[in-house]
């Protein structure tokens, strides 16, 4: 007995397996039999008031194909992400190396990282008032500064650009937390020889910080960009305005998660909003590798 | 070079070593300010809106948009967050521009505490043990299950909260703190990648000696692991805490009985009741401060636990 | 030691395991408790109080339950789908046709015939919106609606205005009748010139003269161009209404209509569409930067709680064919998967019945569907000085025309609304982007 289980506790699966129970139970429960439904329920016309569907083949795959929306929808996406990707991890790497090396007040990480404490929802309708073209009080600053007002969420042109800086300013902070908790992992010995052989803080900054951070700067890059793939409250909310459609003015906004969504439930056609959610879903899963396989996302070089 | 000391602009360059070219300091010092000018433009750039958010909460609704929008509440008042609290008159309420909806502020609270602690504790500990199997063990299809983990991660919300709510409500777990923190407790795949890149960051050598002592992994585990990590851990821990707290559709539809009713579902009685109108501007922003002090409060507390912690682990 | 820490893993499966036990129990008798659901939290009074005599005659509880407009319908589709949705709840017009279609409501239709529910105690057409295209009945009217318009009585009388200005104007979309020239002179550019004087600067605009909602939330144009169209003559649907399936938005009346309002956006007198996707035009009334708007009857309160402004309301300008308005009512369901339809049928009946209408026309906070029970709130309305016939005055006419009913009426939308938003913006005329959306209509209608 003693002795199998001693075999048992040297053979790395047998641990492994164990150490993954917990977490195992709930991914198979909880994650991936929705994830496997949803991928059976994009054959199918499901529709979610009744509860089933009948199978319809590869059906809403080629609806998907020819519909213009879908197309719009992954464009205007697309156009979202990169604004957002772009400015938002940038200055969250900003922020975070000087949350470490500038000052390590707890008060300045917890200002910065106070929009991410605000529910989404409160977050769209705040910024859907204060940018109102007519009675924002971002609209009478702008003319108080000569600027002149700017139509923000309602115009076709401005209203992607504006979601982008809504939520760059809601998880920029965050952003920042994760990229910090990395740095904290770099052992300050490493800063200390640096130093010693007269590398400044740039230099440090390209020689030992960005190296160090890789794997966790795959993890805040691969979750930026799924998160900003699936933007959904904040469009939801904060445009078309105050009970028109969200995704306006013109489709401008209408970004793949509210047209997923709006086909599962407003539509009643959850069949094919499983079908583009696949198609994303293989999309980002493919950017996911890229990231991972690009940064060598699963290796340290501290390790 | 040690800069874990609060950092101030004339912090004493003390250099080990003679040979340090003189002139760094002063543009070593020019750069920390410019540093700062950009680090305090963007907290004010943060917490400008948070400014409209409290004058909002201060103001009567009746008077918000009629005046001008001067930089003070308008018409100050507590109003908002007594009705909050629970604690306005009916006639109150109603001359406040509020609903009908009975709200139970401290009810909720308290249901808010028990879901995100319930799920920060279960969470935590799970994916801890997962990061673990899968940036500390070696093992045959280790990366390609640990893809797949990530791989949910694709998955909308919507497509997981559907057979989710039926199968909960088929095991008769709707309306109970269990079944609402059933699907964070385990896991969620953004825990189990945060964690496991945090696990790949770990120096090795501990463990090897661990190991030469004849430790298991249970032992390493509990032993190197978590102490080496308690600070992503405490991340870790903010991170799924805070994720609860805000959680919105998913309590709503599997948790709307009052016993365990959380915040944001309660509060959500602030936004427009009516279709094409709008919300209680002063109610939902009073709301939204009372709502999101908790984690306010705690993320302060928690973020000095990070720096000693890290103060802890120095000694690596 | 071994054994130790296996334990410390089943600590957190143990801890669920026991929340499981702990907190699953929720002990209840066997009195019967319905679960009712309402989106609009100005009304939670009046049918709390129809809930509490309605428990004191038949000894069945009533849980209220309110959601925000925004989150109850996806809340209630989630809760179909598990078969959990509560025993009755207030239905919409817009999402009825899909609860019949898949069998998710119950046809109250025989317990209609068996309790006698007299159906002709309702205004006239209001219980006809509830039978399905099977024949069957889903529903009893408890309240409706029409659509008039509000205006700040300073503004107008600044203008040179008189209410009588208003309640007469009349519309054509080539002139726009004298309500182009009410809302033209209403209209005040930042110099203080008005909108009928030379030199008005439509770009820099103080206040306009018209505002509405944002037009794409419905493809009826419900408080927007839908009522200006049908005094034209213009029908949604050439094959009747309800269930109907033959839009025809290529219409030349309905593009008329929409050219003109497109006119009124470049003039300066309407607000452009920009300024209607942010608040909401209430709140640009309340901040005095809107004269008239167009609005629900459901509205009335949101205008009549501004504080220091002296609102009135008038119903909407006669077009050639007359004076319209959109129709609407709600109606209380039953969900199939109750456990205690009687009890959910004596509940939606005593919601419709004119005990409960009563109370809700003294709350006045919506029409009840019984005329009796209307007398009851227009004078609570009459001692409150507020004058709401405005809105009752298309049922006298009878010009009243009743909202599509029609199945996929989410997808139409979703097309014309985006074509109403490019007129509205001014990037295409209203002939081209309505043809191409009637395209995409046809198609969304399987036609």
């Amino acid at each position: 007995m003693s002795e199998r289980w001693q075999r048992v506790r040297h053979h790395p699966g047998a641990v492994a397996a164990l150490f993954l129970l917990p977490a195992g139970f709930g991914f198979v429960v909880f994650y991936l039999w929705p994830a496997i439904r949803a991928l059976w329920m994009s054959f199918t016309d499901y529709n979610v008031l009744r509860g089933s569907g009948d199978w319809v083949g590869l059906q809403n795959y080629q609806d998907l194909a020819a519909d213009p929306l879908f197309w719009h929808s992954m464009r205007v996406t697309a156009l979202y992400v990169v604004l957002n990707i772009g400015v938002q991890t940038a200055l969250a790497l900003a922020m975070a190396v000087m949350m470490d090396r500038l000052t390590r007040s707890a008060l300045v990480r917890g200002v910065l990282v106070l929009p991410w404490l605000i529910p989404q929802v409160v977050v769209g309708l705040l910024w859907l008032w204060m940018l109102d073209p007519r009675l924002g009080v971002v609209n009478h600053l702008l003319d108080w500064v000569g600027i002149g007002g700017q139509d923000f969420f309602g115009s076709p042109a401005q209203v992607i650009p504006t979601l982008a800086g809504v939520n760059t300013w809601r998880f920029v902070g965050y952003t920042a937390l994760l990229i910090f908790a990395g740095l904290q992992m770099i052992p300050r010995h490493l800063y200390e020889a640096a130093a010693l052989d007269g590398a400044g803080e740039w230099r440090t900054f390209w020689r030992v910080t960005l190296p160090l951070l890789r794997p966790v700067l795959a993890l805040v890059l691969v979750l930026s960009v799924v998160g900003s793939f699936q933007v959904f409250d904040l469009v939801q909310v904060a445009t078309g305005g105050i009970g028109g459609q969200p995704g306006g003015p013109a489709n401008s906004s209408l970004v793949i998660y509210v047209y997923i969504f709006r086909h599962a439930f407003n539509f009643n056609n959850a069949g094919y909003a499983a079908a583009m959610s696949a198609v994303l879903a293989v999309l980002l899963a493919a950017v996911t590798f890229f990231i991972m396989r690009g940064l060598r996302g699963s290796r340290s070089d501290l390790a | 070079m040690t800069s874990t000391t609060t950092a101030s602009t004339d912090r004493p360059a003390v250099p080990r070593r003679p040979a340090r070219k003189p002139r760094r300091p002063l543009r070593f010092r020019l750069s920390r300010i410019a540093a700062w000018a950009v680090l305090v433009l963007l907290m004010a750039g943060t917490l400008l809106p948070f400014y409209w958010i409290l004058r909002t909460a201060f103001s009567t609704n009746s008077a918000l948009f009629t005046g001008d929008q001067s930089v003070l509440p308008a018409e100050p008042t507590w109003v908002n967050f007594r009705r909050v609290l629970g604690l306005a008159s009916p006639e109150e309420v109603r001359a406040a521009g509020g609903s009908g909806a009975e709200l139970q502020f401290w009810l909720y609270l308290r249901n808010s505490v028990v879901f995100a602690t319930l799920v920060t504790v279960g969470q935590v500990t799970c994916c801890a043990m997962a990061a673990y199997a899968f940036a500390r063990l070696h093992w045959r299809g280790r990366d390609a299950v640990f893809y797949l983990f990530l791989s949910t991660l694709m998955v909308p919300p919507i497509f997981v909260l559907i057979p989710n709510f039926v199968l909960l409500s088929e095991v008769g777990l709707l309306d109970t703190f269990a079944g609402l923190a059933a699907p964070y407790f385990f896991m969620t795949p953004f825990m189990v990648f945060f964690l496991r890149q945090f696990f790949l960051g770990m120096s090795s050598e501990l463990e090897d000696a661990a190991r030469m002592d004849g430790a298991g992994h249970p032992r390493i585990f509990l032993r190197i692991c978590v102490p080496v990590m308690a600070a992503p851990l405490t991340t870790a821990a903010i991170l799924a805490y805070v994720m609860a707290w805000n959680e919105f559709m998913w309590p709503l539809v599997a948790g709307s009985d009052p016993s365990v009713r959380v915040l944001t579902v309660g509060l959500s009685a602030f936004r427009s009741g009516q279709p094409q109108a709008a919300p209680d501007w002063t109610g939902l922003m009073a709301a939204t401060v009372l709502g999101a002090l908790p984690v306010v409060l705690l993320f302060l507390a928690m973020g000095r636990r990070i720096v000693d912690s890290i103060r802890f682990t120095g000694l690596k | 030691m071994k054994l130790s820490w296996r334990r410390r893993i089943a600590v957190p499966m143990c801890a669920a395991l026991l929340l499981v036990a702990a907190c699953s129990g929720t002990g209840d008798g066997d009195k019967v408790t319905l679960d009712y659901w309402l989106w609009d939290d100005r009304q939670i009074p009046q049918y709390q109080e129809c809930a509490d005599a309605f428990t004191a005659q038949s000894g069945v509880e009533v849980k209220i339950t309110q959601y925000a407009w925004e989150d109850y319908w996806s809340n209630l589709n989630t809760q179909f789908a598990a078969r959990r949705a509560p025993d009755v709840f207030t239905d919409h017009l817009a999402f009825y046709p899909s609860f019949v279609q898949n069998q998710v409501i119950l046809p109250i239709n025989e317990y209609v015939e068996r309790d006698n529910v007299d159906l002709g105690q309702y205004y006239p057409g209001l219980a006809e919106l509830w039978v399905g295209q099977d024949g069957k009945r889903y529903g009893l009217p408890k309240d409706w609606d029409t659509i008039a318009m509000a205006y700040n009585s300073t503004m107008l009388a600044a203008a040179g205005l008189s209410r009588e200005d208003v309640w007469n104007a009349t519309w054509n979309p080539s002139d726009g009748g004298t309500f182009e020239d009410i809302i033209a002179r209403l209209s005040v550019d930042e110099n203080g010139v008005r909108g009928n004087e030379p030199g008005f600067d439509a770009t820099k605009v103080a206040v306009y003269g018209l505002s509405f909602d944002n037009p794409s939330n419905s493809a009826s144009g419900q408080t927007s161009w839908g009522n200006f169209a049908r005094s034209l003559g213009f029908e949604l649907l050439a094959d009747g209404n309800p269930w109907g399936t033959d839009y025809q938005f290529d219409d030349p009346r309905l593009a008329q209509t929409l050219d003109w309002f497109a006119r009124m956006v470049k003039a300066g007198y309407l607000t452009p569409l920009a300024d209607l996707q942010g608040v909401g035009y209430v709140s640009l009334f309340e901040a005095g930067d809107v004269a008239l708007t167009i609005n629900g009857s459901w509205a009335i309160s949101s205008f009549t709680g501004i504080s220091g402004a002296e609102v009135g309301f008038a119903p909407l300008p006669t077009g050639p064919q007359g004076r319209w308005s959109i129709y609407n009512g709600l109606a209380d369901a039953i969900s199939a998967n109750t456990a205690h339809r009687d009890e959910a049928w004596q509940w939606v009946k005593y919601l419709a019945s004119a005990e409960c209408q009563n109370v809700v026309g003294e709350k006045a906070v919506v029409f009840p569907a019984i005329p009796a029970s209307l007398k009851i709130g227009e004078q609570v309305r009459e001692q409150a000085g507020l004058d709401v016939s405005a809105y009752t005055t298309y049922l006298e006419s009878q010009h009243t025309f009743l909202y599509p009913v029609t199945v996929n009426f989410d997808q139409v939308t979703q097309a014309v609304g985006a074509a109403v938003d490019e007129i509205l913006l001014g990037n295409r005329p209203a002939a081209e982007a309505l043809t191409a959306a009637q395209k995409q209509v046809d198609s969304i209608m399987g036609r």
